[in-house]
């Protein structure tokens, strides 16, 4: 009885194990083969059974994709060097206006006392509701009159808009204690030392975990740089991964190479600071 | 006034101020457009602007191709969101049961798809979901399932795009389930365990009740995000087959940026608008009544 | 102008395979330079126009930036930089939307007769806009059915027939010698084939003006029928342009046996002899109700933007690029079809495989120049592809295009009853 009931738990333990191994796997292989398949030679993939795993590597995705070369005399190339500056540019101006802009928004709501507080908050919280595609065509004639259509400024902007973030870093700050922020005001500090010098530290993890969300966010936005970027010299990169994927619909190891490009800088930032990530998405909840 | 009340508006006005330019403005501006005719006369010439009053709507209701695509949209949230918040359970429970090793390692993984690019792993999946080289036609075959026309057949379309949805959504609310699922309290979990009860039963009784906020949020949540769908057709089918994959947003976009009918695409926005408004106070309404909330 | 020209740069992989050494196409271009001229082509065009820029470069000393615009997207991308002010000095675009661009004021009105003579009436006619030069016709691309040689040999024909009745006898006959393969190729998303049918059958396809749809008439549903026939008949398959993922192979191998294209689909062949040698393919007019006629071509021309602080500039630019040297050498490079009638005597046009064409060149079908075509096309076609599935009856299908178009002029019908515009 007793050992009989031991060896069901042990079933139970390696089934438990293997079930969610194999999801992982199942979640996973989309990706792994996304990269396999950018290292086969042209039409290598396009064969059944579907190869997973290349028969010969090859680079010859990758400098077709990245690489501008001289032929007959004219330059030919993807513009996806470009596009990765761009995207870039835009993620990490976003991402470092965006923690300016809202760090110290949040934390007002939270801790600092001013008239119409509760009100502008409730406003906030009320705005979630609206899709912000509803803004997109009015903003798009807006942006016109401000000659902000086709630039950098016209996609980073919106992104700026951060009310998520707002009441994001206030949760945060809630957790500071206010007696801490009176007996710096008692010692005399003045509301911007405070906030520089005691909050900031204090808020320090969350302002990572913000900065990620932002620069995933702002990396991975379609719609809009898709509707107000014009000239291909300032493309991000979904939007030219888009523009080549629409019309290269065979060249499928190009393709895949395109999106190993698009996909692995932020897989590896968020590898990187994973813990940062789901911690920020628990509330800090989540232990190991 | 104070000098906390100086530095709180120093703090909170830049970025109201850009919030008003680039989200109140506009919207309050979409709803002054969807009353409009505006189209591409109008931006050749302001003067061929006219007021229309509820032209746009009236005209909504009778576009076959809008009806499609509110269909199509509602079938994407019906399906959509049980799958997704269903696939999100099921890795938390598994994610959450003791014996399982190395969570931290699975949770990576399983969430990974979540921060990638749309546009990139729509690219990977349409693929994964052809007919004939697809890995996804391959693997049924080992149990053998037919090939199936996945993203060529008007049947399939929208299965297929939710399919990708899932895969590359659910890990989100696997790490929000996972949160709330660990602050169940043990000692009920224990007592219901002595009282007898079955691993469904206290599922049903102890773990779905603890949980049941999260799972509202979560999934009020996911309605409006499958509501707003749109790369995956844009990259995956162009809105086809016979326009099955035609989102509502997908459709706004092709009457405002494609054809400049700024004035039509505004009152879509708006009826998409309402549509989430509307979906989140019935949902809400419901956690009520069960007291969620 | 979507569907058509999707072709053309659908096809764009072929041309990689064929070469892998030319294989990154979809944009060439100097490193960016603020004096440049900006010049913006399409698909191929955009592709290898800096190829012709050279010869100017050196004569007049201005540097020229060319960027290449996907065709699926082409469309929307000249409306949003136009609507944002960020259009380059000089664009090509396809005459079906010289209207569109010329209503809303993109383009400057051509200053000089001698730009727009030695071309043919017919084709100068598809780049006005009421009467007056928005553009000047840079090359004609005439639809024509490409066709396998052996296998239409096989079903008896030394060439497709170009009359309706006929060319059915010899699709029967192709079908039965290989049921599970097709005749011809007529992706569901793309409007090129119906908009030619129409123009084989004469119809009109607006009336009052072109205020009104006129889909029911007699004409275009002649055409729509013969479309459709074509599917239900199993010699098309009910494929849209995403299912098939590479058309030229799959006319290799024998999927099809029919290939409705533009000539630069030429340019895929020639890069793919390997997988189809030259003497495998041939090419005719297309099939017509009682012979061949006139069908539309998605004719492209080249127009200076009213954004542009350069105009001098960029006419030279626009003079170069639409001389006969340079539309021959763009022969050689694209296969595409000079618009200048002189080009047409050159020793290189007058290769039998061209000679479809220069019948043709002089009088494509001519569609309303007005600014809802391109969206009317793609209306139409959605509609037709649901006559295919056989989710509606073809009398539906029809009526549903009259309802639709007309919902879609709305506007141009109030402004023309207005007096506002013609």
């Amino acid at each position: 009885m007793a050992v009989s009931g031991l060896l069901a738990r042990r079933a139970r333990v390696v089934a438990l194990n293997l079930a969610v191994a194999l999801l992982a796997l199942a979640v996973i292989i989309p990706l792994v083969w996304m990269v396999t398949v950018s290292f086969m030679p042209r039409y290598a993939s396009s064969a059944f059974p579907p190869p997973f795993w290349p028969t010969r590597w090859t680079w010859e995705n990758y400098h077709e994709l990245l690489a501008r070369r001289l032929i007959d005399g004219a330059w030919f190339d993807y513009r996806i060097v470009p596009a990765i500056g761009n995207s870039l540019f835009v993620a990490g101006v976003s991402t470092l206006l965006g923690l300016m802009l809202t760090v110290p928004a949040g934390y007002a709501f939270a801790k600092l006392k001013f008239r119409g507080r509760e009100r502008l908050l409730q406003l906030l919280i009320a705005t979630l509701v609206v899709p912000g595609q509803v803004a997109m065509l009015p903003l798009f004639l807006i942006f016109k009159e401000l000659g902000l259509v086709n630039s950098y400024a016209g996609v980073i902007l919106p992104s700026l808009a951060g009310i998520f973030a707002i009441l994001f870093v206030r949760q945060a700050t809630l957790a500071i204690p206010d007696e801490m922020l009176d007996a710096a005001r008692l010692d005399g500090a003045g509301e911007m030392r405070i906030f520089v010098s005691l909050v900031l530290p204090l808020l320090a993890p969350v302002t990572v975990t913000l900065a990620l969300f932002m620069f995933l966010g702002s990396w991975n936005d379609f719609l809009w740089p898709l509707i107000v970027l014009a000239d291909q010299q300032r493309y991000t990169l979904p939007v030219a991964v888009a523009a080549i994927a629409r019309e290269h619909a065979a060249d499928g190891e190009l393709m895949m190479a395109a999106s190993v490009v698009t996909t692995m800088p932020v897989l590896l930032l968020f590898l990187m600071l994973q813990r940062y990530y789901l911690r920020g998405l628990l509330g800090g909840s989540l232990k190991g | 006034m104070t000098r906390q009340e100086r530095t709180a508006w120093a703090f909170v006005l830049p970025v109201l101020a850009i919030i008003g330019l680039v989200f109140v403005l506009p919207t309050t501006l979409a709803f002054g457009l969807s009353v409009t005719d505006y189209s591409i006369y109008a931006l050749a010439d302001w003067s061929n602007l006219r007021f229309v009053g509820v032209g746009n709507f009236t005209a909504l209701l009778t576009t076959p191709l809008f009806w499609r695509a509110l269909s199509n949209t509602a079938l994407f949230a019906l399906l959509g969101v049980p799958m997704a918040i269903a696939a999100s359970l099921f890795a938390a429970l598994l994610l959450d049961a003791e014996a399982v090793r190395w969570k931290p390692l699975w949770r990576v993984l399983l969430f990974a798809p979540y921060v990638t690019s749309v546009v990139a792993t729509a690219v990977v999946w349409r693929f994964l979901l052809n007919e004939r080289y697809g890995l996804i036609n391959y693997a049924l075959g080992w149990v053998g399932i037919a090939p199936i026309d996945w993203l060529g057949s008007p049947t399939s379309s929208i299965p297929a795009i939710l399919l990708f949805v899932t895969w590359k959504v659910f890990g989100y609310n696997m790490v929000v389930f996972t949160a709330a699922l660990s602050a169940v309290p043990t000692e009920l979990m224990e007592a219901a365990r002595l009282d007898g009860a079955g691993r469904w039963t206290r599922f049903r009784h102890v773990t779905l009740p603890s949980i049941g906020p999260t799972l509202l949020l979560a999934a009020v949540m996911s309605v409006a995000g499958f509501l707003q769908i749109f790369a995956e057709p844009y990259v995956m089918t162009l809105g086809g087959p016979a326009q099955s994959t035609t989102t509502v947003l997908y459709f706004m976009y092709d009457q405002g940026f494609k054809w400049w009918n700024l004035g039509l695409a505004s009152a879509v926005a708006f009826v998409l608008f309402l549509l989430i408004l509307a979906l989140t106070i019935v949902q809400t309404r419901i956690g009520r009544r069960y007291e969620w909330l | 102008m979507e569907s058509a020209t999707a072709r053309w740069t659908a096809t764009r992989r072929a041309l990689i395979a064929g070469l892998p050494a030319l294989a990154a196409t979809a944009g060439c271009s100097p490193r960016r330079d603020p004096d440049a001229l900006t010049f913006w082509a399409i698909s191929y065009e955009g592709d290898y126009a800096p190829h012709l820029m050279p010869a100017f470069t050196t004569a007049t000393g201005i540097a020229v930036e060319v960027q290449t615009l996907p065709a699926s997207a082409a469309h929307e991308k000249l409306l949003t930089a136009q609507a944002g002010g960020a259009l380059p000095d000089v664009m090509m675009l396809y005459n079906g939307w010289v209207g569109t661009f010329a209503m809303i004021g993109a383009l400057r009105q051509v200053p000089d007769a001698s730009l727009v003579a030695d071309q043919f009436p017919g084709v100068l006619q598809t780049a006005q806009y009421f009467g007056r030069d928005y553009a000047v016709p840079w090359s004609v691309a005439p639809q024509a059915q490409f066709y396998r040689t052996d296998l239409v040999e096989r079903a008896g024909y030394a060439s497709p027939p170009t009359d309706w009745a006929e060319w059915r006898r010899m699709a029967a006959a192709i079908k039965r010698r290989a049921p599970n393969d097709y005749v011809i190729l007529a992706y569901l998303n793309w409007w090129d084939l119906l908009v030619t049918l129409a123009g084989l059958t004469q119809a009109r396809p607006l009336k009052d003006r072109d205020t009104r749809g006129n889909f029911a008439s007699p004409e275009f549903r002649e055409a729509l029928g013969f479309y459709k026939s074509l599917f239900d008949d199993g010699y098309a398959p009910v494929a849209l342009s995403t299912d098939i993922q590479d058309p030229v192979a799959a006319f290799a191998q024998g999927y099809f046996a029919i290939y409705p294209s533009s000539p630069p689909i030429m340019l895929d062949f020639r890069r793919r002899t390997a997988e189809l040698p030259p003497e495998r393919w041939g090419v005719t007019r297309m099939p017509g109700p009682n012979g061949p006629g006139r069908v539309s071509s998605v004719s492209a021309s080249v127009a200076v933007t009213t954004s542009s602080r350069r105009p001098d500039d960029a006419w030279a630019l626009v003079r170069h690029l639409t001389s006969a040297a340079s539309e021959l050498r763009f022969q050689e490079l694209i296969e595409t079809m000079p618009a200048r009638a002189s080009a047409w005597s050159a020793p290189q046009m007058r290769q039998p495989r061209l000679a479809p064409f220069a019948e043709q060149v002089r009088e494509p079908a001519l569609w309303p120049a007005i600014a809802e075509w391109e969206q009317i096309q793609t209306e139409v076609q959605l509609i037709a592809e649901r006559v295919v599935r056989g989710l509606m009856t073809l009398d539906q299908g029809v009526a549903t295009m009259d309802r639709e178009v007309d919902r879609i002029l709305a506007k141009r019908r109030q402004l023309v009853e207005a007096g506002r515009i013609a």
